[in-house]
Order: structure tokens, then sequence, then C-alpha cells
């Protein structure tokens, strides 16, 4: 791998960490706070305990998959552009599933185990879970694809090594003519 | 520039042609500057069906084929230049004559020389004198010698390949630095025993009375280096037989002691104590013998600088008994690089970047660069037909026939380099290079560590040394990096970046 792909690995985490830690909280607080705003629901203690955890889990679902993937097209010697687009049905399952779990992750922080646990996010309420409107899941699940975007593809795209260095979506149109 | 005219007398010589083609491929022939030399090919032998001259013409004709093709669009790759003056039996001066009995007319000797008649006849024994010349002078140097003494140079030099060559050597004398004539043939056969030497002479009295002396003649003779396998049977007639080649050596040898400096300036002589063994054959298309290292030892003659080192006879010799190693070839730093160079890039270019171009063929271009990147450097990333920022497309007729120009020669090229590592003779190894994978296959071959063994081995960890990387290291050329685009340019390129 060229020292420009990993200085640009690394500002992709970094801008990556920055992105879920900080910038997404923000657009939430203040760009969407009618969508996420459900009967009862506190976006102050729903930022901090339901999507904030499922972020940053996300998060380090997406940099896992980062590692595997750069671990993967760093270590492997193919022997064909065959070979080495092989590599390209892995990217499309990695990217698909890592949208699952984000989804599974926002659903399990939101949901799920209040359900587990039998009770309720929200003192004195009767429901087992945040309630968040349907506008709010449309949102989130929105930014989990954003997230891949931000934290799967836009890496992958700019620090895949050696003849793997196209094999990612969209790398020829961007990155073919260097 | 120098110039360099070999001539490959008989089927050994044309094996050391044929070896000295691969040599000047591999950039090997080159003047004190780094030049490359300019090479004039011409093969004297009367066998005009022999497998031998075919193999020999096959890699001249591959080897001009992809030059011509390559033409102008490299700066390292396919650059030394390469002259073929065709081959040339000495029994087309005897109208048709396919014997030594019609050479000679006996009929006409016996009523105008009965004195040369009876010479003749106790000379040639009858089998001699009626047997067929078409398969060569069937390892007799005396049948050889009898038709090669009625040359004339000076009449040949009116007409055809010999009045090409003659005239280029007149020309080139006149033009820097004299130009060399190389022989090559053995002297335990029969044609190269007889013709090696007479033609020096015919040459060097040549050169002299068109008052160029300056031009040296120099031959590589190969003393013997196989043996026969099988005997002939009863209708084969008058052949070659391994047990009369140390004594057609021992006449050879004496000749040259008392006579060589009128037929060369220096002789390089190289054998082989352990003997290949090759089927037998009595010429034609039969004698298809392998290529052997001791052809490769006795074309490096012409890298030697003979003129300022001085003697007359060179001989050079092993290190060590039953194995020969890099050290042992002359001028090995040099001549390693250069066969590494070509062996390996012979292994990569056919057996894995022809491959991917071929696979190019069949799917979209964008598909094929995105597991590619090097590719979109040399050809036009969205395939387009037209060129575009001097990339021409992958499918364009014009590179297809650019890369099977280059296919060819390397088959050619990969199958003699199997041969000369792989034909040694019982209990004989080589530390050189892996007969194995100087073989063309379809295993899209990453590997290239141990194409090339020992200290002419580029200093790359084995894990590195692969295609894979070297296609990483042309997709990470610059632009001022790579002078020429398409397969031509693709294969400059890979030139450089294989050792």
């Amino acid at each position: 791998m060229r020292n420009l792909q990993w200085i640009l690995l690394a500002a992709c985490v970094a801008l990556g960490v920055l992105w879920i830690f900080l910038g997404q909280n923000w657009i939430f607080l203040n760009l969407f706070p009618g969508l996420l705003v459900g009967p009862g629901l506190r976006l102050d203690d729903y930022l901090q305990t339901g999507t904030s955890p499922a972020f940053v889990v996300f998060w380090a679902g997406c940099i896992t998959a980062l590692m595997i993937w750069i671990g993967v097209t760093w270590s492997s010697r193919p022997r064909s552009s065959a070979q080495t687009r092989q590599m390209q049905p892995m990217w499309w399952v990695a990217a698909i599933l890592l949208a699952v779990f984000g989804w599974l992750c926002l659903g399990w922080f939101t949901v799920f185990q209040w359900q587990v646990s039998g009770t309720s996010p929200i003192e004195g309420a009767a429901n087992n879970f945040y309630p968040l409107p349907a506008g709010g899941w449309m949102l989130l699940m929105g930014f989990v694809l954003l997230d891949v975007i931000l934290l799967f593809w836009l890496p992958t795209l700019l620090a895949s090594p050696r003849t793997y260095r196209l094999v990612v979506p969209g790398a020829v149109t961007l990155l073919g003519s260097r | 520039m120098k110039q360099i005219f070999a001539i490959g007398i008989g089927g050994t010589g044309a094996k050391c042609i044929e070896a000295l083609v691969h040599l000047h491929a591999c950039g090997l022939l080159a003047d004190r500057d780094g030049n490359p030399a300019r090479l004039g090919v011409f093969l004297v032998e009367p066998d005009q069906q022999s497998a031998l001259l075919v193999r020999a013409q096959t890699a001249i004709n591959r080897y001009g084929a992809m030059r011509r093709s390559v033409g102008r669009n490299s700066e390292r790759f396919a650059r030394a230049e390469l002259r073929d003056y065709g081959q040339w039996s000495p029994l087309t001066t005897s109208t048709g004559a396919i014997s030594l009995d019609q050479v000679f007319p006996k009929a006409v000797l016996r009523t105008q020389a009965p004195g040369v008649a009876a010479l003749f006849d106790c000379l040639f024994p009858p089998e001699e004198q009626s047997a067929d010349l078409e398969v060569g002078f069937r390892g007799r140097p005396p049948i050889g010698s009898a038709v090669m003494s009625r040359i004339s140079l000076d009449k040949e030099a009116q007409v055809g390949q010999w009045q090409q060559m003659l005239g280029d050597i007149q020309t080139a004398a006149g033009s820097g630095e004299p130009p060399v004539i190389h022989l090559f043939g053995s002297v335990f056969g029969g044609t190269g025993a007889s013709g090696v030497p007479t033609l020096g002479q015919l040459l060097k009295n040549w050169l002299k009375r068109q008052g160029l002396t300056s031009i040296q003649v120099q031959a590589s003779l190969l003393l013997p280096y196989f043996d026969f396998e099988g005997v002939a049977n009863d209708d084969t007639g008058v052949h070659a037989e391994s047990r009369n080649f140390q004594l057609n050596t021992d006449a050879a040898l004496q000749y040259l002691r008392t006579s060589g400096r009128a037929c060369f300036d220096r002789v390089y002589l190289v054998g082989s104590d352990i003997k290949a063994r090759y089927g037998f054959s009595i010429g034609g298309t039969s004698q298809s013998n392998a290529a052997h290292l001791v052809e490769l030892l006795a074309a490096l003659g012409v890298r030697h600088p003979g003129g300022s080192s001085g003697g007359y006879a060179h001989v050079l010799s092993r290190s060590e008994q039953q194995s020969v190693s890099w050290e042992d070839l002359p001028d090995d730093e040099e001549v390693g690089e250069g066969l590494a160079r070509g062996a390996r890039f012979a292994v990569a270019w056919r057996n894995n970047i022809s491959r991917e171009i071929t696979d190019a063929q069949k799917v979209p271009m964008r598909s094929f660069v995105s597991g590619a990147p090097w590719a979109g450097h040399f050809f036009h990333p969205a395939g387009a037909s037209a060129s575009r920022g001097g990339r021409p497309g992958i499918r364009d007729k014009e590179q297809l026939t650019v890369q099977s120009a280059i296919d060819q020669y390397c088959d050619t090229f990969l199958q003699w380099l199997n041969q000369i590592t792989s034909n040694l003779g019982s209990g004989f190894r080589q530390e050189l290079m892996t007969a194995s994978l100087l073989a063309p296959s379809d295993r899209f071959e990453n590997n290239l560590s141990r194409v090339v063994l020992g200290k002419a081995r580029p200093r790359r960890s084995e894990a590195a040394d692969t295609v894979e990387a070297i296609k990483v290291r042309l997709d990470s050329l610059g632009m001022d990096e790579i002078p020429h685009r398409g397969m031509a340019g693709l294969a400059d390129c890979l030139w450089a970046q294989v050792v």
C-alpha cells in the first residue's frame, strides 16, 4: 500500500470517529429534531441511550469490516484480473451485511433491549421501547446507509491496496483515469 | 553501431545461431557504449529439410516479426536489430547435384583427367560417392570439404544471399567500428567440420582481396557434446556415427593447429565431457536434437572482446565437475542479468500478462480494469477502438497482432530455455533456471522467484517476486515513466520492471 493510501485510510478513520461521535449527534439534535421526537420521547435521552450506542457499535462493525477488507486485500496475491474481481461480490456482501447490522443495532437499542429487559426507556411510560416515529426510523436507517458509504465505501475506495485499487464499486470511474 | 555477421554452418551451427538470436533478443550483443549491435545471420546447410535449420529459422523469423510489430513503440524491449540473410546450400552451386559423383562427374573425370578420377576413387568409397547429400554430409568431413572447396566467393558475391551479406560487410567496414564475422559449427560432424574452416578461409581471402583487413573472422567450434542413442538400420547408408566424433575432432584440431590462422583470427572451442543423448537421425525433419547449453556458450563467444584480449584459441571450464552455475558463464554478471530478464519476461508475459489480455477480450474493459489497474495506463479504459490520449483499445486488431508476435517469440524462447536447462546428460545438473517453469502454462503463473536461480535471480524476497508485484509497479508508474502506450508499451515497461 502506498504512503498516500495509508494517510487516506487514517484520515477516513479519523473522519469517521468525528462523524459518529460528534457530527451525527449534532445533526440529529439540530437539523432533524422534529422527525425523531415521538410521543413522550425526549431526544436528549434517546440520543444518549438509543442512537449513540447503536451507531458506536455499528461504527465498530464498520471498522472491523474495513480492517478485514484491508487485511485480505493486502495479503492476497491474485494471479489475474478475474481473480481480483472475485472480491467485488465480497465487497457487496460486506456492505449489505453492514447496512443490515446497522439497522439491527438501531433496532436493538431502540426496541429489542427494552423488550428483553422488560423495562421502559421512558420513565412512567407503558411501552417497552422508544416510540420513534416512522419518519425517524426512515431517517436513522438512511443514516446507516450514509455511514456505510462514509465508513466502508470511502476508505475501501481510497485505500484498497495493490491490484485491488479499482475493485471497489465506482473506483474505475473516480480513480481509473489516474 | 557494432555489426556482427554470424554464419551458422550445419545443424550445430544453426543451433548456435538460434542461441545467438536469443542472446541478441536479451540485449546481450551490444557495443562498448551499451547500444544494441546489429546482427546479421546466415545459415549454410545442404540439408534444407533439417529440423535444426527450421528451428533456427523459426527463432529468427519470430524475433524479426516481433521487432517489426513493436516498431518504434519501445525504448528497451526488442530494440536489437536483426538482419536475416536466409539459408544457403553449398549444393545449389552444382546444378542440381545431390551426390558427390554428380558434383564431380566421374565419367567426365575418367575421360578428361583419369588421374584425378583415380584419386577420387581412392579418397571416397563408392557408398560415399553415391550418397544422397540432401540430408547433409552424413557426418563425413571429407565429403563436405570436397563440396565446400568448390565454392567461389567471388562468384557467389554476385548473386543472392551471399551478395547481400558480403555487400553489407563491405558497407559496414566503412562505417565506424569494424564489423565481426563469426562462424559457428561443429568440428566432429560433417557439414560444420568441413564447412567452417573452408568458409573461414574463403572469407579471409575474400576480405584480403577487398582490402578489408580490419574485419576479424572468428569462429566458435563445437567439440563433441552429444552422443547418439540407438543405431542406424541397414538402409540408412552412409551416416554420422558417434564413434567417429573423436577422430573427426582430432583431425580438425590438428588442421587448426597447422592452418588455423589462415581461416580465423581467433577461435572459441567449446564441448562437454558429459554428453547429451540424442536419438539417431540421418538428418532432415527427424533430426530434432534439443538445444544444449554448449550452444549458448558457443554463441557467447561473439561477446568476447577478441581484439583486445589477444590469443588465438579460447576455451573455458566449469568450477564443478557435475554442475554448471552462473559463475561458469563468461561475463556472468551481465550475461546472467540479460538471460534472467529474458526468461522472467517470457514467463511473466506468456503465462500471465498475455493471458490477461486474452481474457480482457471477453469482458467489458471497465470490468477488466477494475481487476487490472495497470491495464488502464496502456489501453483506453473505456475500451474505445479509436485511440485517445495515446492509449489504443485493448481489442484493436493492430494491438492483438503485436500480442501474437510477442507470444510466438516467447514460445520459441521458452522452448529453447527449457531445452538448454533440461537437456544436460546423465548425472549433470545446472543451477541456472528451473526448467519446469520455462514452458507455456495456462495457470496464470504468478511466482517468478524460482524461474532464475543463483546469483542472477533479482535480489528480492520470494514473496515479493511475483507477476502481481510487477503489475503493482506498472500501476504506480508515472506518466513520464511510460514512454509508449499499447501492447508494445506494456511489453517495454514489463521488460524494464521484470528484474
